[in-house]
């Protein structure tokens, strides 16, 4: 358990139910149409639903003021990707912690057993397969058969290790992205490995449902993997995998010696060092589309405890200080600089960028286990990259592409959904 | 026919270990936060012996759970994977009772389910591994109890179990009804599947208090007296010697000053 209920209990207790957890902060608003920033609130229309909400039911859940809990109770809970955005808002006036208890809600109630029945498919998988797409282990590596690489499980070394993740594994469009991936960085002359069959999950899935002892054990794992494999770096295309190795596994505790970088980095910096040069023109207008795990939540978080102080009779002071994460320190530029140094292209922005970014709706397992939810979500996101009047909409995460991809099927219509990698690989 | 299947809802024995924590005071396990209760493994293996009983022959399988607070998410798997009934026995009572105690409540719930033709259960718990309630419950219904069973046949109403030995298995045949308890050799419990999960969503689930059981007395056999972890501690002693072959005498000289070895290649006793 990396942090209880009980250590979010002041920030619970001190929501004003202000409701700004609900939109963008003002200043940073564009339009009335693209005015909300959590899927779960602007969908359901009923105060639980927002962060805020979720603070009252954490705190009565802490309290013990419910008798029982209802499964509609873990509806609500559920129907919430966990994205953040209700978190960066908050921070922008209250400073209040909101995604964390959401977090430590769900594992308190996991603990007690309390768990939507299709998180158990996820679960079982990742307990029997190492994987949560209910795949067998066997077949995680399969992606890279006929690649020359080197396969660190086999006991080759290399400096930086490519961690694919689950889904650029096993679904079998997105890993050609993953085989690009590779490719280019052995053409930039990276020394390069992957770990095949034995790669294993990130965890994060687990971590954000609730499941805190399953996800701790994958993660232990993965930093003994990589520690003993002597690698300098990690690279991951996956955002999810991203976020999770850097908000959430320096909290373990364990030595990471080891450095963990994004694609987007990875490749931006190749870019700039000219050991990749994009030549072909891409004649495009697209926009981008933030990952939450790869923007406001891929802060190393810190822990807080300590004493807040009310000083002047309404400001409260910490002792000691507290490191907020506002989502400002996200991987905001290095997508961005290498969409724009692809010829021809035009990058035009959403109305809701960085931090304040709206949720693809794949998030938090709630692509495996709601849906219709992922793709109204989805589909709202859609609406906003063709109000730019962009041709495409790029993003670096493969939950993202896969929902995008999926709510555009469902919609109709020509906007494209393009992977950054796909992006350089055709620019090449 | 009808089978019943006994299943043991137990903390996670593979939660991460800096999750296990005691309260010595109370005597008890702490429940770990972000890490569910789970089936017991045995008892899903049980479970899985009672549907590929089904698979092959038919059956009604009705599994039952006994406890104090039982999630439902957890035990509800039990339907997904194929079972036809959950029976949940929940009371404040039923909190803490020792495996004799656990034998006589789960012998009610049967009795008062009747008919049954087979009550399979795993051949011990992952949380106290006492391995008593299965052959317990046979006595209190008076019926023949087969354990540590890998494979489960029936023919001609009657049972035939390959059970584990030391050194192979032994295959014993018995008279229906009878109370089987299962070994990891039996198999994984299959994998539950999405459409299996909605099938459960219409599948009966009750609930039975003490009050609604039959019950006799039940009084605890067994008390305890202490719970700690036990502390490991490993100490490292380096055997030197001029030549290999001295270092190796030495260091069966000193396995056999600890008893680890004996004189003539005996087993020793263990420490």
């Amino acid at each position: 358990m990396i942090l209880e209920i009980k250590d979010y209990l002041d920030d619970m207790r001190r929501c004003a139910r202000c409701s700004l957890c609900k939109w963008p902060p003002l200043a940073q608003m564009k339009s009335w149409r693209f005015s909300n920033n959590c899927p779960s609130i602007a969908r359901y229309n009923f105060h639980t639903y927002s962060g805020g909400g979720r603070m009252a039911l954490g705190l009565a859940l802490a309290e013990g003021r419910l008798d029982t809990i209802t499964d509609e109770m873990l509806n609500i809970v559920y129907r919430c990707t966990a994205c953040g955005a209700c978190d960066s808002s908050c921070k922008y006036n209250a400073e209040l912690e909101l995604l964390w208890p959401i977090y430590s809600t769900r594992a308190h109630l996991a603990g007690m057993g309390y768990y939507l029945p299709e998180h158990s498919l996820i679960i079982d998988s990742l307990r029997k397969e190492d994987n949560t797409l209910m795949k067998p282990k066997a077949d995680r590596g399969k992606w890279a058969e006929g690649l020359d690489v080197k396969d660190l499980s086999k006991g080759e070394k290399a400096e930086v290790v490519y961690h694919a993740g689950c889904l650029y594994c096993y679904d079998p469009e997105l890993s050609a992205v993953a085989r690009d991936t590779v490719l280019l960085l052995k053409q930039a002359g990276v020394d390069v490995g992957i770990r095949g069959s034995q790669e294993t999950c990130c965890g994060s899935t687990a971590f954000q449902l609730g499941f805190q002892g399953e996800f701790t054990k994958f993660a232990e794992s993965n930093i003994d993997d990589w520690n003993a494999a002597g690698v300098a770096k990690v690279v991951t295309s996956c955002a999810c995998g991203f976020g999770i190795m850097k908000s959430v596994y320096p909290l373990l505790g364990k030595e990471m010696k080891f450095e963990v970088l994004h694609i987007t980095q990875y490749l931006d910096d190749l870019l700039k060092q000219n050991k990749l040069k994009l030549s072909r023109s891409f004649p495009a207008r697209v926009t981008y589309h933030d990952p939450c795990n790869l923007g406001r939540k891929s802060e190393t978080y810190v822990p807080w405890k300590g004493e807040g102080k009310k000083v002047l009779g309404q400001f409260i002071l910490r002792e000691p200080e507290k490191v907020v994460h506002r989502g400002w320190n996200g991987i905001y530029e290095p997508p961005r600089d290498i969409i724009r140094s692809v010829p021809g292209i035009q990058l035009v922005e959403m109305e809701r960028i960085m931090e304040y970014s709206w949720c693809c709706g794949a998030g938090s397992g709630v692509k495996q286990t709601m849906n219709d939810l992922a793709l109204w979500i989805a589909s709202e996101r859609i609406e906003e990259a063709k109000s730019t009047g962009s041709e495409a909409i790029v993003t670096a995460c493969p939950w993202c592409e896969q929902n995008l991809k999926e709510a555009v099927k469902a919609a109709g219509g020509n906007l494209m959904v393009y992977d950054i990698v796909e992006l350089v690989r055709r620019a090449l | 026919m009808q089978i019943v299947v006994c299943v043991k809802q137990v903390l996670d024995p593979e939660m991460p270990r800096s999750a296990f924590k005691i309260d010595p005071e109370g005597k008890r396990v702490i429940p770990p936060k972000g890490t569910p209760p789970v089936i017991s493994p045995f008892d899903e293996n049980a479970l899985e012996a009672a549907l590929r009983l089904k698979d092959r022959h038919g059956a009604k399988v009705i599994v039952i759970s006994m406890g104090s607070t039982l999630a439902q998410a957890v035990l509800r798997k039990t339907l997904a994977a194929g079972a036809d009934e959950l029976i949940l026995l929940e009371d404040p009572a039923f909190q803490d009772v020792d495996s004799f105690a656990s034998a006589s409540i789960l012998a009610s719930a049967i009795r008062k389910i009747g008919d049954v033709d087979i009550i399979f259960t795993g051949r011990q718990a992952a949380d106290w591994d006492s391995g008593i309630t299965g052959c317990a419950m046979a006595e209190e219904l008076g019926v023949p109890c087969i354990t540590v069973a890998r494979k489960v046949e029936i023919a001609d109403g009657q049972v035939m179990v390959e059970r584990e030995t030391e050194d192979g298995f032994e295959i014993v045949q018995t008279s229906l009804p009878c109370v089987i308890t299962a070994d990891s050799g039996l198999g994984e419990l299959r994998m539950v599947t999405l459409p299996g999960l909605s099938a459960a969503r219409k599948k009966p689930l009750r609930v039975w208090k003490a009050a609604d059981l039959d019950l006799h007395p039940f009084p605890s056999r067994s008390r305890l007296v202490d719970l700690y972890v036990p502390k490991h501690e490993a100490v490292c002693e380096m055997i030197e010697g001029r030549t290999p072959e001295e270092a190796g005498a030495r260091l069966a000289d000193r396995l056999h000053e600890e008893g680890l070895l004996q004189p003539g290649g005996g087993r020793g006793e263990r420490r």
